[in-house]
């Protein structure tokens, strides 16, 4: 208890002063992918859309349709194409919009 | 698309209201539709000291009477929709639904005869947190964006890697 | 012209009130003509009670000769009674109104309201009596008649068996009152009450202590005192809904009457033992009655249970009378006699109240177990609402009456520190401290009451097909009127009841209780002050801040109608509410040790290890710890000892001659000596 009461003073306040301040945490977390378009070739498109566990990738034509929304941040489109796809680390997606978190990422040369 | 377009009207002008009532006092029920309760444990780290949620003028409450707010996680199974209803028209006006997790957005479970897969089906939704599971500082996040605290700024936001400065953090 | 001229008048009418039941109940015509007059009756024994308060004793009047009754009827309404004969008139006229549309015209109804009839008659002359003999005749003739108003359905056991009950306990009881007043009679040399009164002080202190304690005892049987009570939650359910009503608005007040009499009239004690006895028979009476109470289901059986709680509440006050008395405090005597007798009247007129709806439920409903009823407020609204008035009388609650009362008892009870003795000051506020229990206990017990057959959704079908057509509402409704009346005019009445005081005891306690209009002070100026009325006004004006919140607000506010909150289940049954059982679950485990309780579960799939599905059974039960520990053992000893004394009844007719030949025998020596 007193080992408890003087650790405590010695560390000061824990809690986490967010939303006012940035909380130091956050780049701990698992985020969303975030997508390069110069690497992600139609080829890498169409292995992370299969790979995707929770159908949040899917390609449309020369766009890979990437819905936040659905995505897990499993991270298993990053270990499939690393050169193409690396976290975020955007954690403030909370949206009042659901079409908001659809992305349309275009792939290497078929961009219209 | 009208119809899209009223209901962020809506959903507008309900967040000022609520961020007018409930600036400081804001009474959260959560209903779980199914979850793996993983949103539920993250959910319940709010009240932990490192959040804690309560500086912000959130509480919890268990009666929907005395809600202002219905935080929904799971992918709404269809034997719960009737709940799920009388739980919202229990609330008193006005009142705002939040979508917790991926499930609850429609992500994992596609519609089945089990499932709707997504709490849009049986709730007006007017907040989405994605994650899986939204972390408690993503919960936070959400919170404030409920209330028209804080912007919300998704819809700008490409995911295109050339945004994002290359992590230390090893997911290599 | 006397009050006991109304108290002759209300005799012959209740004579010829049961005179017709007799012979004409058989029609309805008759059966209407003979509650009319029963109804007259009441009408003059309230008005000549009432007067009876203000003017004092009457002279004793002997009637007959001395022959024929053993003694002649000697009759004198006094002030004292004056309370109880006009809770009784009040009493006698409600139900006159309420029993022509409860009871069926026929030939059993006839008798039923004769025996009835008689019963008001013999209560009357009980109040009346002005001597020994006549208030024995009319005590046990009341008794009698009461038994007979019980068997009204003879033919059903427990009907016979909560019948002979009370048979059993009153003729128990009957035998030591007739001790106590043997004792004086013979000590004082006198039989007629006002000359007993008059000589009581030259008796020894030791003879008029055991009179006091045998009168207790004996007048505890009929008011219910614990463990003395147990006959009142046999006989009240079986007996009819206004049979019901009588004995406990009436019947249980007699007894109170007759510990009230010894106390006050006739033995006056000295020391503060015989007071401190009274007070924690009363107290330890209140709370295991109110306790027992939480633990039943049968509407009837909850109302009986809180008769007993209500009448320890009254001797509570009788007794701390006493102990005031005995140390010289003569004001807070008179005061806390007069808030013992205000609530007689209260719980006499509030109690009979919810005995009629009690009956009024179950004519509609055909059951009287709480958890078969529910929503009744929107099948039976006139009945609700007055039921409503008698629950938040007997609950204690303001503005009714029965707050006023306990209030006043309290306040008394309060005082305690003003004896001089510290022991005794203690024991008076552990008495307060029990009755304090027993009034939140009361609370609980009521919302109970009224919450579970009358709110909430109905929980079977002839709950759900009640209907208020037919049934009684001026009856009991003349007696919330009564309750709201008690509460309101709480000054008329304190100063009505003040003149009793001061003819019973001497002090004049008027000027200093009611100092202004509508203010009293209880016990003493220096400590506290209220005013029911003023009390009564603003609770209804306080009533009406939100009515004109939600008045003045509603064009701003748009209301929505959504369903109750349930939970979020699919469909809400009836057998989900909250039952009588559960919300009484925590005084249940709380007093486990007075209750004794046993449960038994049992499931059909128990020999199924697979299975969990299946009816269960589910089974508490509270131990009846007085049938159980204190009455079987003592049936027992009689039992034991009638079997000792068999061998002298062989049936031999040569041991009868024998037994003949020897008492002639003693008699021949007997005269020679």
């Amino acid at each position: 208890m007193t080992l408890w009461f003087i650790r405590g003073l010695r560390r000061g306040v824990v809690t986490t002063r967010y939303p006012g301040r940035p909380d130091g945490s956050a780049r701990y977390l698992p985020t969303p992918p975030a997508f390069r378009p110069q690497a992600l070739t139609r080829q890498a498109a169409d292995e992370v859309a299969a790979i995707c566990p929770s159908g949040a990738l899917h390609r449309d034509g020369s766009v890979l349709v990437y819905d936040v929304g659905a995505c897990t941040s499993c991270g298993r489109c990053a270990a499939q194409a690393p050169d193409a796809v690396t976290a975020s680390g955007e954690f403030e997606l909370a949206t009042t919009d659901r079409s908001a978190l659809i992305k349309k990422i275009p792939i290497r040369g078929e961009a219209p | 698309m009208a119809e899209d377009a009223r209901t962020v009207e809506r959903a507008a002008e309900l967040r000022a209201d609520i961020a007018r009532q409930f600036g400081r006092s804001l009474h959260i029920r959560t209903l779980d539709t199914g979850s793996c309760a993983v949103c539920e444990q993250e959910i319940r780290l709010l009240t932990a000291p490192h959040y804690d949620l309560h500086r912000l003028g959130f509480f919890f409450t268990p009666a929907p009477r005395h809600a202002d707010l219905l935080l929904v996680t799971g992918p709404m199974i269809r034997a719960f929709a009737v709940a799920a209803r009388k739980t919202y028209d229990a609330m008193p006006g006005p009142k705002v639904v939040v979508a917790t997790g991926a499930c609850a957005l429609g992500g994992v479970y596609p519609a089945d005869p089990f499932t709707y897969g997504t709490v849009d089906a049986v709730l007006p939704v007017d907040v989405w947190i994605p994650g899986c599971p939204p972390s408690p500082l993503a919960l936070l996040h959400g919170l404030g964006v409920a209330v028209g605290r804080l912007a919300e700024k998704v819809r700008d936001l490409p995911f295109t890697a050339a945004d994002y400065p290359e992590r230390s953090r090893g997911d290599s | 012209m006397t009050p006991l001229d109304f108290l002759y008048a209300a005799g012959a009418a209740w004579f010829a009130a049961g005179l017709a039941g007799l012979l004409f109940a058989r029609t309805p015509a008759g059966l209407r003509a003979c509650c009319a007059l029963s109804g007259l009756g009441g009408a003059a024994a309230a008005a000549g009670g009432g007067w009876s308060l203000l003017y004092g004793n009457t002279a004793l009047v002997s009637l007959g000769s001395a022959t024929v009754t053993g003694g002649p009827l000697q009759l004198q309404a006094t002030s004292l009674a004056g309370v109880f004969v006009a809770l009784l008139g009040v009493v006698a006229v409600a139900i006159a109104w309420y029993a022509p549309r409860y009871h069926a015209p026929s030939s059993g109804t006839g008798l039923y309201l004769a025996a009835y009839n008689l019963a008001l008659l013999s209560c009357l002359a009980v109040l009346a009596a002005g001597g020994m003999v006549t208030f024995l005749i009319a005590w046990e003739t009341m008794s009698l008649a009461c038994y007979l108003l019980i068997l009204r359905h003879p033919r059903s056991v427990p009907v016979a068996r909560g019948a002979f009950w009370f048979l059993v306990l009153s003729e128990a009881g009957f035998l030591l009152v007739v001790a106590a007043f043997v004792i004086l009679s013979a000590k004082t040399g006198a039989t007629s009450l006002p000359l007993i009164a008059a000589r009581a002080a030259s008796v020894d202190g030791g003879w008029r202590a055991a009179a006091y304690l045998l009168a207790l005892i004996g007048f505890g049987f009929k008011a219910g005192l614990v463990p003395l009570h147990v006959w009142l939650p046999e006989a009240h359910p079986v007996a009819p809904a206004d049979g019901s009503a009588f004995l406990s608005g009436v019947v249980v007040k007699l007894g109170v009457y007759g510990i009230a009499l010894f106390a006050f009239r006739l033995a006056p004690l000295g020391g503060a033992w015989p007071g401190l006895v009274t007070m924690f028979g009363g107290a330890v009476t209140a709370a295991i009655g109110i306790l027992y109470a939480m633990a039943e289901r049968d509407i009837k059986r909850f109302l009986a249970y809180s008769t007993i709680e209500n009448t320890g509440i009254i001797v509570t006050a009788f007794g701390a009378a006493m102990i005031f008395h005995s140390y010289g405090q003569l004001d807070l005597w008179a005061f806390l006699l007069i808030a013992g007798l205000y609530h007689v009247a209260n719980h006499g007129c509030y109690k009979t109240l919810l005995f009629l709806e009690a009956g009024v439920t179950e004519h509609a409903t055909g059951t009287r177990d709480m958890d078969r009823l529910g929503g009744l407020v929107h099948r039976l609204p006139r009945s609700a609402v007055i039921a409503f008035v008698g629950t938040l009388g007997i609950a204690a609650l303001p503005p009714l009456n029965g707050f006023v009362s306990e209030w006043l008892i309290f306040q008394g009870l309060f005082q305690g520190f003003r004896t001089g003795s510290h022991l005794t000051g203690i024991l008076i506020v552990l008495a307060a401290g029990t009755l304090g229990l027993t009034g939140g206990l009361a609370i609980y017990a009521f919302v109970r009451g009224f919450g579970i057959p009358y709110l909430g959704m109905p929980r079977t079908r002839p709950a759900a097909a009640a209907s208020e057509a037919a049934q009684p509402v001026i009856g009991p409704g003349l007696l919330a009127v009564a309750c709201v009346a008690l509460a309101v005019g709480a000054p008329v009445v304190l100063s009505a009841l003040s003149r009793v005081a001061h003819t019973v005891t001497g002090v004049t306690l008027g000027p200093l209780l009611l100092p202004g209009k509508l203010t009293v002070i209880p016990a003493h100026t220096d400590f506290s002050a209220f005013s029911p009325t003023y009390l009564a006004v603003f609770l209804v004006c306080a009533l009406a801040v939100p009515v004109l919140i939600y008045v003045a607000g509603r064009p701003r506010a748009k209301s929505v109608t959504v369903p109750v909150w349930d939970g979020g289940i699919v469909s809400f049954r009836p057998r989900m509410q909250y039952s009588a059982m559960t919300f009484s679950a925590p005084t249940r485990v709380t007093f486990d040790a007075l209750y004794r309780p046993s449960v038994s579960v049992s499931r059909a799939s128990d020999d199924d290890p697979a299975g969990r599905s299946g009816p269960v059974h589910y089974e508490a039960q509270v131990t009846p710890v007085f049938q159980r520990y204190l009455y079987r053992p003592a049936v027992r000893a009689l039992e034991w000892l009638a079997d000792l004394v068999r061998p002298v009844q062989s049936g031999d007719v040569n041991l009868y001659l024998l037994y003949v030949f020897i008492v002639i025998l003693l008699a021949y020596l007997l005269g020679a000596v």
